[in-house]
């Protein structure tokens, strides 16, 4: 009896006890800086402008520097992207007729820009889409039908072109470049004796 | 009757008739980590058995495989354990390089285990995290989710994402480390690593959640092993097996760090304390891991040109990572044809939905919250 009462009260002392060791963690927290901030309305700086230049959000497509080459149609793995780029019989030149990007299906998971030659479609850093039907959330960004893109042999000249394809050309190069193995190992081994 | 040491009296009048209830808990229950279902026979607060129904999470991703080819199915392998996507990449890329003969790149290597590494910690925070929210302690959840937010931070920084990461690619990975990531790391791990003590303080040895946890659901080592239990659950029993360490891949050979294994400190071994430890005690390993691969890390290319158009030689390849939630097998079968004619993944969190109903006996119904909790059964790797 004597024992079992000596053993429930220590259990007690040492639950009161854990208590005040947890408490006073929990208090420290007081004279901490806090981590939470109260979004959205009462940042410094809108969230979108703090993201990484690698954030995958909504994607966009700059019109005046796509190829047409259809990779992205071909990487994306839930076909959410749609491309007609039929060739204009006469003047044999590829005509971009519809660029459609259905963001209800999109995955965010950058197969698409990976493979863009020019960086013409990217992954900004938007992420607010909420909207009220499906439809809406299909990306039409062909109003009129416009040529592709042929990329040039030296720098572009185009005043209204170069900008934007410097800006694409900034998104690609986040992206690692893939080498050949064998040709890497061989320098590898030529470099050290 | 007796039940975990204590002894019982049940009292019956005579002409009474008593009957065992059923109760549904799930599907949309907070603390079954996802979409779950369990059939609960109890007699009053004492349960008889607790029957997992699983499939609410199929998704059928090991079919999606065959129509989407090698390198379209990166994406999905995130949503297999999306608390920790990064070790379901790395499995995908290394059994797809395993079975077309792909050398990755040395710095590819650090890159894929300091991701994974993060990865492992924020995933154990949650686990712990939610573990004592289930028990009903909710301060050291925003603890535990502070931390995770910075883990997080770091991954979006790396690979643009904050949950289905993409990161690793077929030969290497997709980003290299942005500048100034070293210091970045550093930095969180600095700060880390003190409040894992803190953590402890506040909860880890706390009697009362002591108490609500020792000696609850023992596992033994041969029950655990004839479970097929793997990963922290495996550990907690106190057998040391670590796929990293026993069958090493990757870089791991190079690096030194411990298998914590559970020890039974305030119970019997293998109670659901221990493997909530071994938890705790993995964040630390993760950190030490971490800090040495940006020690090592090599400069050079991180991505290794590979077919757009994947075609393996006729074969099939297996490789096994040790995911956050033990060892993950990764299977697939090549016909030589640009999709894998089958895909096979398994996963702890099914192995560890097994011995629910043998552990589930007799204990009572609050215990199953914890003993859930402390299993760190995430749905949809359950379901695929």
């Amino acid at each position: 009896m004597a024992s079992s009462m000596g053993r429930y009260l220590k259990h007690a002392k040492d639950a009161v006890a854990t208590i005040f060791e947890g408490m006073s963690v929990t208090m420290s927290h007081f004279v901490r800086k806090p981590y939470t901030i109260q979004y959205p309305d009462r940042t410094a700086v809108r969230v979108q402008d703090t993201l990484p230049l690698r954030y995958r959000g909504i994607l966009e497509v700059d019109l005046e520097i796509c190829t047409g080459c259809l990779a992205c149609e071909r990487a994306c793995p839930i076909d959410c992207i749609v491309i007609d780029a039929p060739k204009d019989k006469v003047t044999r030149a590829m005509l971009l007729s519809r660029f459609d990007i259905d963001i209800a299906k999109c995955m965010y998971c950058g197969l698409c820009s990976e493979v863009c030659p020019t960086g013409s479609i990217h992954h900004t850093t938007e992420f607010e889409g909420a909207d009220y039907s499906l439809e809406s959330m299909i990306r039409r960004f062909v109003k009129d039908p416009v040529l592709a893109y042929k990329a040039k042999k030296g720098e572009e000249t185009d005043p209204l072109i170069a900008p934007i394809l410097d800006r694409g050309m900034e998104f690609l190069a986040e992206w690692a470049e893939p080498i050949d193995m064998k040709k890497y190992k061989k320098e590898q081994e030529e470099a050290a004796p | 009757m007796s039940l975990a040491g204590y002894e019982f009296e049940v009292q019956r009048d005579d002409g009474l008739a008593t009957e065992e209830m059923t109760l549904n808990m799930g599907p949309q229950h907070p603390s079954t980590h996802g979409v779950l279902r369990f059939v609960v026979k109890a007699d009053g607060e004492i349960m008889r058995t607790a029957l997992p129904d699983i499939g609410y999470l199929h998704r059928s991703i090991e079919k999606i495989s065959e129509k989407v080819g090698y390198h379209g199915f990166m994406p999905y392998t995130d949503r297999v354990d999306y608390v920790s996507a990064m070790q379901c990449n790395q499995g995908w890329a290394m059994v797809c390089e395993r079975a077309a003969g792909i050398e990755v790149p040395r710095r590819g290597e650090f890159c894929r285990i300091i991701a994974c590494e993060l990865g492992r910690i924020a995933s154990h925070l949650l686990s712990v995290g939610t573990m004592v929210m289930d028990i009903g302690g909710m301060t050291p959840f925003t603890h535990a989710i502070r931390e995770r937010e910075k883990v997080n931070n770091l991954l979006e920084d790396l690979c643009g994402a904050r949950l289905t990461f993409n990161y690793m690619r077929i030969g290497g990975v997709a980003w290299d480390l942005p500048p100034g990531y070293a210091e970045q790391v550093t930095a969180f791990l600095d700060q880390f690593e003190p409040l894992i003590a803190e953590y402890n303080d506040l909860i880890s040895y706390n009697k009362i959640y002591v108490e609500r946890l020792a000696n609850v659901a023992a596992v033994s080592k041969e029950e655990a092993i004839n479970y097929n239990l793997v990963g922290p659950n495996l550990r907690g029993c106190g057998f040391q097996y670590d796929v990293r360490r026993d069958e090493p891949y990757s870089i791991y050979p190079e690096l030194d760090f411990d298998v914590p294994v559970g020890t039974g400190e305030v119970g019997t071994l293998g109670d659901c304390f221990d493997r909530y430890i071994v938890r705790i005690k993995e964040l630390k390993e993760s950190c030490k891991i971490v800090r040495q691969c940006l020690d090592m890390i090599p400069d050079g290319p991180v991505l290794a040109r590979v077919a757009k158009k994947l075609k393996p030689p006729v074969g099939d390849a297996h490789v096994r990572v040790e995911a956050s939630r033990g060892d993950m097998g990764w299977y697939v079968v090549s016909d030589g044809s640009e999709f894998p004619y089958r895909t096979k993944i398994r996963t702890g969190s099914f192995s560890a939905m097994s011995i629910v109903d043998k552990l589930s006996r007799g204990i009572m119904i609050a215990d199953l919250i914890a003993l859930i909790a402390s299993l760190d059964v995430v749905a949809p790797e359950v379901d695929r």
